[in-house]
């Protein structure tokens, strides 16, 4: 048994309804999602919902091969095909046939692979290397990519025929960053799972502070990363520091200007707003110009305030380093309700 | 001409689905949407709404048109389905072989379509 679909987002929650309607089908499936979401776990849950269950599944990575050596791989080989060839060797069509055949990675597949595969598809037949004869398959076959392979297709990289004969049924799984809703359901999902792996030890769930904190995080490597995490928590117990030092690692990436994240700015925007929670629909008072004003008033406000605090509050020499005039200054300092500390309030 | 024919149409185009709803509700049909796969598929599976044909695009999110074509042509071989597209031939010989029985393809006039859909229904 491979493991559950763990989620309670909406993607995971499609994603599991999606299962229940399209295994039984046993149409080409593509499974599309950033490395690390669990494309292979939702491959192995179709394959587990379908009648081909108890049937092959087999695996193979497109892009861990070279060209030739994939080809045999997938289709076989007969004696003697080409040097070296001394035994009959099984592709992996062979081995998966009445079950699933799941072409990790596609993305990466040569385009003279693809054209071979397509012809599969649509023939339902192969021929290994150096044989005359074509052989019969009955596969599912289910893809799986990071690859962006409509992006792929305007390169040239990717047959747009292939495509839309793999892509019957699609499934896109979101990067987790995407669904920190998730991130609760699959620690305690983990946690279980080591525990029993482990046998009696006690293991501790990480705080709320942590698990919110994981939440915040952008999780470039997803579900996988989240799993090295949870294991380095139980093997070296302070939880605190290995999320410090996961904040700390992507530090310089985070704040990159190129790599925005939208967790981030989000909060920024809400913070700059005061829209806390109120729905950006319902709210009428919103508007572009209207949040532009209270941005600029918001950093008018500080950075006056800012210089007012380093001259010990003298005006005159404020309006100075600010270029502003006297009265200008003394207009700003009402208009943005802007007093001083208590400490120079006395004076 | 008033029909009482329930049409369940299905695309992800919103303006295409709300131009296609809004033309067969004006010819008197009783129409049904869904802008995905898996919502259309949920409504023909659902039985409740017994209907008379069905029109989908071929390329939609998560369950494609081919794919819905083929499920419910195993399950319900009489009921008519048109294929609607606006790709290359690929998928349009994949919906021929899904058993599509028409396949019309973008652009085409609102006429056209609801005339294929009359002489299938008629049959």
């Amino acid at each position: 048994m491979g493991p559950p679909i763990i989620g309670v987002s909406e993607n995971i929650k499609k994603i599991k309804e999606l299962v229940e309607h399209v295994a039984h089908t046993g149409f080409n499936t593509v499974i599309l999602g950033e490395s690390g979401v669990g494309k292979e776990v939702i491959a192995q849950n179709l394959y587990q919902k379908s009648p081909r269950v108890g049937k092959p599944f087999v695996k193979i990575n497109c892009a861990a091969l070279p060209e030739g050596l994939l080809e045999s791989e997938l289709f076989g080989y007969e004696r003697g095909a080409f040097t070296g060839a001394e035994q009959k060797h099984r592709g992996k069509f062979q081995m998966a046939h009445g079950g699933v055949l799941l072409l990790d990675e596609i993305g990466d597949m040569s385009l003279v692979l693809q054209a071979k595969l397509l012809h599969v598809l649509q023939s339902g037949e192969f021929a290994p290397l150096g044989s005359e004869k074509d052989l019969k398959t009955d596969t599912w076959v289910i893809a799986a990519t990071n690859h962006d392979l409509k992006q792929d297709i305007s390169d040239g990289k990717f047959r747009e025929d292939l495509y839309y004969r793999l892509n019957i049924i699609k499934i896109y799984i979101s990067p987790l960053r995407e669904r920190p809703e998730d991130i609760e359901p699959l620690i305690d999902y983990y946690l279980d799972q080591y525990a029993s792996q482990l046998g009696s030890v006690k293991i501790e769930r990480p705080t709320r502070e942590v698990i919110e904190r994981l939440k915040q995080y952008h999780w470039p490597g997803n579900v996988r990363e989240l799993q090295n995490i949870l294991k380095r928590m139980l093997v070296l117990g302070d939880s605190h520091l290995i999320v410090d030092e996961l904040f700390e690692a992507t530090g310089q990436k985070q704040s990159s200007p190129m790599v925005p994240n939208r967790e981030q700015s989000v909060e920024t925007v809400r913070s700059f707003l005061d829209l806390d929670n109120k729905n950006l629909i319902d709210n009428n008072s919103f508007s572009l110009k209207a949040a532009k004003k209270k941005a600029v008033d918001k950093v008018e406000r500080e950075i006056i305030a800012y210089v007012l605090d380093k001259m010990d509050w003298n005006r005159s020499k404020a309006a100075k380093i600010l270029k502003v005039s006297y009265k200008t200054l003394l207009n700003k300092i009402t208009e943005l309700s802007i007093n001083p500390p208590a400490s120079s309030r006395e004076n | 001409m008033v029909s009482s024919y329930k049409v369940l149409i299905i695309d992800d185009t919103e303006e295409v689905l709300s131009a296609l709803c809004k033309f067969f509700k004006q010819k008197g049909y009783v129409v049904l949407s869904a802008s995905n796969g898996l919502d259309g598929l949920k409504m023909i599976e659902s039985g409740k709404d017994d209907l008379d044909i069905i029109i989908t695009d071929l390329v939609l999110p998560n369950i494609s048109g081919v794919a819905v074509i083929s499920i419910v042509k195993k399950k319900f071989p009489k009921l008519p389905v048109i294929a609607i597209t606006g790709w290359g031939e690929h998928p349009e010989a994949l919906a021929k072989e899904a058993k599509a029985d028409l396949v019309m393809e973008k652009p085409f006039k609102l006429p056209e379509l609801e005339k294929a859909a009359r002489d299938l229904l008629a049959k």
